[in-house]
């Protein structure tokens, strides 16, 4: 297998650091030892821009958006959260600086957490993804865009983000610590910036949005893809929290990606956002249970399900409880206690049809991306289901 | 499309998978002139350095507070912080604190009854009447 040249994707996402003032700092501090690792990838590129672009800009401190890179290295929070991740040591503080500072506080793509979290976002859904259809292959699509958004949505991240314990900063600047979140506090009470228009070919209102044409066009959580309108950059964009959380945490993500390689951003993921839990069988709203039940019975060909009533207790009281089994022929397949006949009922359906969906082939089911690691024995077929009962 | 999905947040679990230490900040205040201080000037000159070392994820800062006892404050991912009057104490003992408050949680102490604490409802299911025979009376 072909493998990715870590050293030329690092190369398109982090040469940015060519800010051209910021350059000239760094020329003129050369002893500095943050800014002789900065330049370090980037060396014959840095040095002829610099040569061109001497005597264009003035320098006038703190005029920067963001940190400057070598506040990263004095750090003692950016320090201590990198320790406290234990991340590779090939991460640098650096990296990790940028990785706070969200678009909203520089809109500089060069300087902000922009790509990174692009990259992180692309791993950890890809690898959130095939962790669900391998570990859980008959989920209905809509509890797996349920389960994608419990697992990697901007609500969880942001969970994420603060149970590492970083901070915001209140407001962005060049004097801020590097170890902050930096971002543009959306207001309380403001109305939450539009992302811009949908991304779908079908955007017009009369087509139906179904859910396999979300599989198509839609993001992993089955929301759409919005792409900003081209003439509106006129204020400076405010994020809300969490927003501003989950874009740092894909960057931590996508930066360990560039640094370490994929292997530890796998691992990274697993250890820190597959690794939480969640009941996926708390995921699931019914519409009608029992007609879903009796036509996965006639597509599997079992017998037709039927509720009997197995016991039952104080049927004249004010509460009442009955337990309802539902049977296929001789089989079982589920039971349920309520309060009235009917109510049982759907609740064995329930359970029946959760049973079902909730299959797993078990927890050391192996998922795609472990092929990439070296030397990995041959691939078993993964379990595919037919899919959904009911469409 | 009869079956819609719920959406929820996954709860984190700390040291299943990853481990994060909760204590996040340690700061460290101390007096040049009160006796009460001695201990905790010769902590900060001798072992901080260590400490500090061997301890990378928790910032350590030193700040002084004129004519009041040193105190060693906790700050935890949880927003809650922990203090310990260090006043009077050996450097060894004042390492003993900051080694307490390193491997605190920042939560209110509390008394643990059940030796277990899951998230996971439990295998046997919640008892039944209707189930299991029934009982004779």
């Amino acid at each position: 297998m072909k493998r990715i040249q870590l050293e030329r994707w690092s190369g398109q996402l982090l040469s940015p650091r060519t800010r051209l003032c910021c350059l000239r700092q760094w020329n003129q501090s050369t002893p500095h030892i943050g800014s002789r690792r900065l330049q370090s990838g980037i060396g014959a590129e840095v040095s002829e821009v610099l040569e061109e672009e001497e005597s264009i800009r003035p320098i006038r401190a703190g005029e920067f958006a963001s940190p400057p890179p070598e506040a990263a290295a004095r750090s003692a929070k950016l320090a201590a959260l990198h320790a406290r991740l234990a991340l590779p040591k090939k991460l640098p503080l650096q990296t990790m600086a940028r990785a706070l500072v969200d678009l909203s506080a520089d809109p500089d793509p060069q300087f902000n957490n922009t790509a990174l979290s692009q990259v992180g976002g692309s791993l950890i859904s890809a690898y959130v993804s095939e962790w669900l259809l391998c570990h859980y292959p008959r989920l209905p699509m809509t509890v797996l865009f349920a389960a994608n958004y419990a697992y990697q949505g901007p609500s969880t991240l942001t969970k994420i983000g603060k149970e590492w314990g970083v901070e915001t900063a209140a407001y962005p600047g060049s004097e801020v610590d590097p170890g902050l979140l930096q971002f543009n506090k959306l207001t309380p009470g403001s109305k939450v910036p539009s992302l811009g228009v949908s991304t779908r070919p079908d955007y017009a209102g009369f087509y139906r949005r179904g859910i396999s044409s979300r599989v198509v066009y839609d993001d992993e959580f089955g929301d759409q893809i919005k792409f900003p309108e081209k003439d509106t950059v006129t204020e400076p964009v405010k994020q809300p929290t969490d927003m501003a959380y989950s874009n740092f945490v894909k960057a931590v993500v996508g930066s360990i990606y560039i640094h370490a390689g994929r292997s530890a951003a796998r691992s990274f993921v697993h250890a820190h956002i597959l690794s939480r839990h969640l009941a996926i069988g708390s995921l699931f709203q019914f519409k009608t249970p029992v007609r879903e039940l009796a036509r996965l019975c006639e597509r599997e060909e079992f017998e037709f399900p039927v509720a009997r009533i197995l016991s039952e207790t104080g049927r004249h009281s004010r509460s009442p409880v009955f337990v309802v089994g539902i049977f296929s022929g001789e089989d079982k397949l589920a039971e349920g206690a309520g309060p009235n006949l009917s109510e049982a009922r759907v609740r064995a359906a329930v359970s029946a049809l959760k049973a079902w969906y909730l299959y797993s082939p078990g927890s050391n089911t192996r998922v795609p991306s472990e092929m990439e690691e070296m030397g990995a024995k041959p691939w078993t077929p993964v379990h595919i289901d037919m899919g959904e009962i009911i469409h | 499309m009869t079956v819609l999905g719920i959406r929820k947040a996954t709860s984190g679990q700390n040291g299943v998978g990853a481990f994060i230490l909760q204590c996040k900040r340690l700061d460290f205040h101390y007096c040049d002139w009160a006796g009460s201080s001695k201990g905790m000037n010769a902590f900060l000159r001798s072992s901080l350095a260590k400490f500090a070392a061997a301890n990378p994820q928790v910032e350590m800062t030193v700040s002084p507070r004129p004519k009041k006892h040193p105190v060693i404050i906790g700050h935890y991912i949880n927003g809650r912080e922990k203090a310990i009057c260090v006043r009077g104490l050996e450097p060894g003992q004042i390492l003993k604190k900051a080694e307490l408050l390193r491997d605190a949680n920042g939560e209110k102490l509390k008394k643990v009854t059940k030796p277990v604490k899951s998230l996971n409802e439990s295998v046997r299911g919640i008892w039944s009447p209707f189930h299991g025979g029934g009982i004779k009376v």
